[in-house]
């Protein structure tokens, strides 16, 4: 297996790794760097649960392969509170049950910071459609969408 | 009450907010191991030989566990009827076969997961295949193939009710609707695979850390398998991404257990970490049942009940599992919530080489529900009533006899529930009767209806099970009570019960929520506390910890410091059911539900939009509000999903659907406009505070009320689902 040197910026800490060229941006993250909040839900891009923020942009991290991240940014779960401080969203979700067994809330919240980010005030419809990617089969998504907009209006995706 | 009836926030809100909480799969330790499994992947066959030396020979390969290797080789929920590894060499009779895809086969245990991965394919297993049985029908028939060589018959479990006369019933009947009604499989996706790790710890136990739903009796199923004591074995249960009945049977703990007892035997003490792909879960846990059930229903023109004669076959899969159980639920449910003078229940449940069907949300209610729920739908029609009017003539009160021949237990309030449902929904009351309101009018190009349905569930484990529950109340302090530690098993499974548990403690000692931490989940430190299942841990764990508070709060009137007491709450008897009529006590408490649906369809495209659902239960008291109404939020999604889009398809014993991507659960882009649980409270005289279970309760009626919905809309009644376009466009003569 060939492998490469990469260097990126991982929830704002730089990383140089040399990594397998099949490996994806999900085992980066869970198994060489030991940040688990990032879930594997199928390795398929087809639950979002794995969802990470790439150069801003939400995607799949199973789906990204490792040498294409060479210069770029990620940001993870574990990025989004700054000195133990939740964003708004995170504020939200928790207040408003909209986790239960909390296997997708990971990947949700990446989803909607993104959302937030590009539209800090969306309508319903919009947040469905950037939820759309994750699924969750424990909450019935309604709370979910009741705390991003709780969210848009207490302060957004910061 | 200050700590019970808020919306507290979750205890572990904060940890799976910034994804802190720790999964099976997300659990490491330096120096672990990786574990795979080799599965059957064929539905029956008799495994002649299995050549493990090729994978043996891989650089990186540590161990390979085949059948010879388990000391025990059998394990179950219900009876031990399924082997650990199937194969030759083990000394309990045919424990050589396999009977259905899923079925492990070896375990290879090396370096990394890759390297396990391509070990398991140099392993060379001579199968002698076997005609698999697929379908129950053949597979009740005298001289079917048996799929357990040792039992006589391929059945699991059967039940018979006999009440009344029915030959009676049916000849005072002026209407007669016979119905046949077939229920599909349901995949849990539950969202984390299966995963977990296997260590021994400093006490020497054999430590199983991974997703389950009742501590205690996955430690007994390891330990039984591996020949060890009890005390030898120690089960944690990490945060667990969902598990709906899905986590009731054991999947990655015994091998798991097994791999590092034997390695540990060959000098190797590393830990063993296994992650299941979302293809393996689908494949390697059981399912929801598939029902078959025919059924004939009379009443009188004025609208009363006289004759139900059912009969079910469930499709039980190639292990018990718990269809046993599940059948007596469906059994139960098949006359729903009526005063029925006579009738007639056969039912059974039998094997096939199939995925096992077994516990999921609802455990057979929803299917028996489905079948008497359709039938009222359809004789109100006959009699031209309203559906909630002739129910409400219909339903079961404190002291009518049940179907079971005895009086439904606690406070039965159906009529007050139904009627709730009705006025919070598509109904009104004119000059004392129920009925249906002018309708909105429907978008161009759709069809709009509505239904309704109601039904009931138990709430613990029945028929004779002496339901218990164990719990640990610890008081810290010197003065006054500073610090409160309840030890109490149940899982956290995402239901929310850590926090309920929290909640109640509080409320029993008398202090505020923050003062009280739970530690649970790891069977060195709690008692049992019977399953998550049956709708039953608030109730039981409830119970208990009230009780522990109780006698801790008296030794800490007697000066005790710290005052710890440990109480077992013992919930009132029930009795097995008599075999030939079914008579009998099965359950101590049940929770009532009525739902209420409209829909739109489109009949040119097939399509349905699910636009409005009221979804009504009495709780008891909801300990947790929030909690509550996110449980009927959750249960109505699953159960949307169960009616409308999850198709499982198994074709000669082989799973088609193994992908998120072809087994299609509802999105964020799929739930209803309007989604309205209705909460009642009306104290359960036994329930802690009042409180009833309420978790299954959701799933429980939904399907007949959309269906209910959708003949609304067209015209016509469909008794099978899936509800996909294709099937909708049959029913109407589309296509
Ligand atoms: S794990 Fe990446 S989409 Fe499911
Ligand atoms: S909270 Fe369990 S999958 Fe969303």
């Amino acid at each position: 297996m060939a492998h490469h040197m990469i260097s990126l910026l991982v929830n704002g800490q730089k990383e140089k790794l040399l990594v397998p060229s099949n490996l994806t941006l999900l085992h980066v993250l869970r198994d060489m760097l030991g940040l688990t909040g990032t879930k594997n839900g199928c390795e398929a891009g087809e639950c979002g649960a794995c969802t990470v923020l790439l150069d801003g942009e939400p995607v799949n991290s199973c789906m990204v392969l490792a040498p294409e991240l060479d210069g770029r940014e990620v940001i993870t779960v574990e990025g989004l509170a700054k000195d133990g401080q939740l964003t708004p969203l995170q504020e939200a979700f928790a207040e408003l049950s909209a986790v239960q067994c909390g296997y997708c809330t990971p990947g949700m919240l990446m989803s909607a910071t993104a959302l937030l980010r590009r539209k800090p005030h969306p309508t319903q419809q919009d947040v469905q459609e950037a939820l759309v990617g994750n699924l969750c089969r424990c909450t019935g998504y309604q709370r979910i969408i009741d705390a991003v907009m709780v969210a848009s209006r207490t302060g957004g995706a910061e | 009450m200050q700590a019970i009836g808020k919306s507290q926030r979750r205890v572990d809100a904060l940890d799976k907010v910034l994804g802190r909480a720790a999964y099976p799969g997300d659990l490491t330790r330096p120096d672990q191991l990786h574990m795979k499994i080799l599965f059957a992947g064929r539905p029956h066959a008799i495994v002649k030989e299995i050549d493990t030396s090729k994978a043996a020979a891989l650089e990186g390969v540590c161990l390979i566990l085949t059948a010879k290797d388990v000391p025990c080789n059998e394990y179950g929920l219900q009876i031990p009827d399924q082997p650990v590894l199937c194969g030759p060499g083990s000394s309990k009779p045919y424990t050589d076969r396999v009977r259905f895809v899923g079925d492990q086969v070896a375990a290879v245990v090396a370096e990394s997961e890759e390297i396990a991965a391509a070990a398991c394919k140099l392993i060379e297993v001579t199968y002698e295949d076997l005609p698999p049985v697929l379908d129950p029908f053949e597979s009740l028939q005298e001289g079917a193939f048996l799929i357990h060589p040792d039992k006589d018959s391929n059945i699991f479990q059967s039940y018979r009710l006999r009440k009344g006369d029915l030959k009676q019933g049916f000849q005072d009947a002026d209407v007669i609707v016979e119905g046949e009604y077939h229920t599909p499989v349901q995949e849990h996706i539950f969202l984390q695979p299966e995963a977990g790790l296997a260590y021994y710890d400093e006490e020497g136990r054999v430590v199983v850390a991974a997703g389950g739903q009742w501590a205690h009796e996955e430690q007994e199923q390891i330990a039984h398998s591996l020949g060890l004591e009890l005390d030898q074995v120690r089960v944690i249960h990490p945060a667990i991404g969902g598990a709906f009945g899905g986590r009731e049977d054991i999947s990655v703990q015994i091998v798991l257990g097994l791999a590092v007892l034997r390695l540990r035997e060959k000098g190797i003490d590393r830990p063993v970490k296994i992650v299941w792909s979302r293809e393996e879960s689908i494949i390697g846990h059981h399912k929801r049942h598939a029902y078959h059930i025919k059924t004939r229903w009379g009443a009188t023109r004025d609208g009363k009940l006289t004759a139900a004669e059912v009969d079910i076959v469930a499709d039980g899969g190639a292990y018990m599992y718990t269809s046993n159980k599940v059948l007596l639920n469906a059994f139960i449910a098949c006359t729903s919530v009526y005063d029925i003078p006579n009738i007639k229940v056969d039912a059974r449940a039998v094997a096939t080489n199939k995925v096992p069907g077994g516990a999921f949300r609802g455990f057979g209610g929803p299917q028996g529900t489905f079948s008497a729920e359709s039938q009222m739908n359809k004789l109100a029609e006959e009699l031209g009533l309203d559906p909630v009017e002739f129910r409400l003539k219909n339903v079961l009160h404190k002291g009518s006899l049940t179907s079971v021949s005895t009086s439904l237990p606690g406070i039965v309030n159906i009529t007050d529930v139904l009627e709730r449902c009705a006025e919070e929904s598509f109904w009104e009351k004119r000059q004392g009767s129920w009925e249906i309101q002018e309708a909105h009018p429907e978008p161009e190009g759709f069809q709009r209806g509505v239904g309704f349905a109601c039904g009931l569930k138990n709430i613990g484990f029945s028929a004779g099970y002496q339901e218990n529950s164990w719990a640990t109340v610890e008081l810290y302090g010197s003065e006054t009570i500073e610090e409160v530690i309840v030890r109490h098993a149940a899982a956290e499974v995402g239901q929310g019960t850590h926090t309920a548990i929290v909640q109640m403690t509080a409320e029993a000692v008398g202090v505020p929520v923050e003062k009280v931490r739970i530690i649970s989940a790891d069977t060195a430190e709690t008692r049992d506390s019977g399953s998550v299942s049956a709708s039953r841990m608030t109730f039981m764990a409830g119970n208990s910890v009230y009780g522990a508070a109780k006698a801790a709060l008296k030794k800490w009137e007697e000066e005790e410091r710290p005052a710890i007491a440990t109480y077992q709450y013992l919930a009132p008897k029930t009795t097995k059911l008599d075999p030939d009529t079914g008579a009998g006590k099965p359950n101590f408490a049940y929770g009532y539900t009525a739902q209420a649906v409209e829909l739109l369809v489109d009949p040119e495209t097939g399509q349905i939009v699910v636009t409005r659902v009221y979804s009504t239960h009495d709780v008891g008291r909801a300990i947790n509000p929030d909690q509550v109404r996110g449980q009927i939020e959750g249960g109505v999604v699953q159960a949307l999903g169960y009616v409308l889009t999850e198709k499982f398809i198994q074709e000669g014993g082989y799973v088609r659907t193994d992908k998120l991507s072809t087994y299609l659960i509802p999105t964020v882009q799929d739930i209803p406009e309007v989604l309205q649980p209705v909460v009642m409270e009306n104290p359960d005289p036994n329930g802690p505070w009042g409180a009833l279970g309420m978790a299954e309760m959701p799933f429980i009626s939904l399907a007949p009320a959309v269906t209910a919905a959708l003949h609304d809309a067209t015209g016509i009644w469909f008794d099978d689902f899936p509800l996909t376009p294709e099937r909708v466009l049959r029913g109407l003569g589309k296509i």
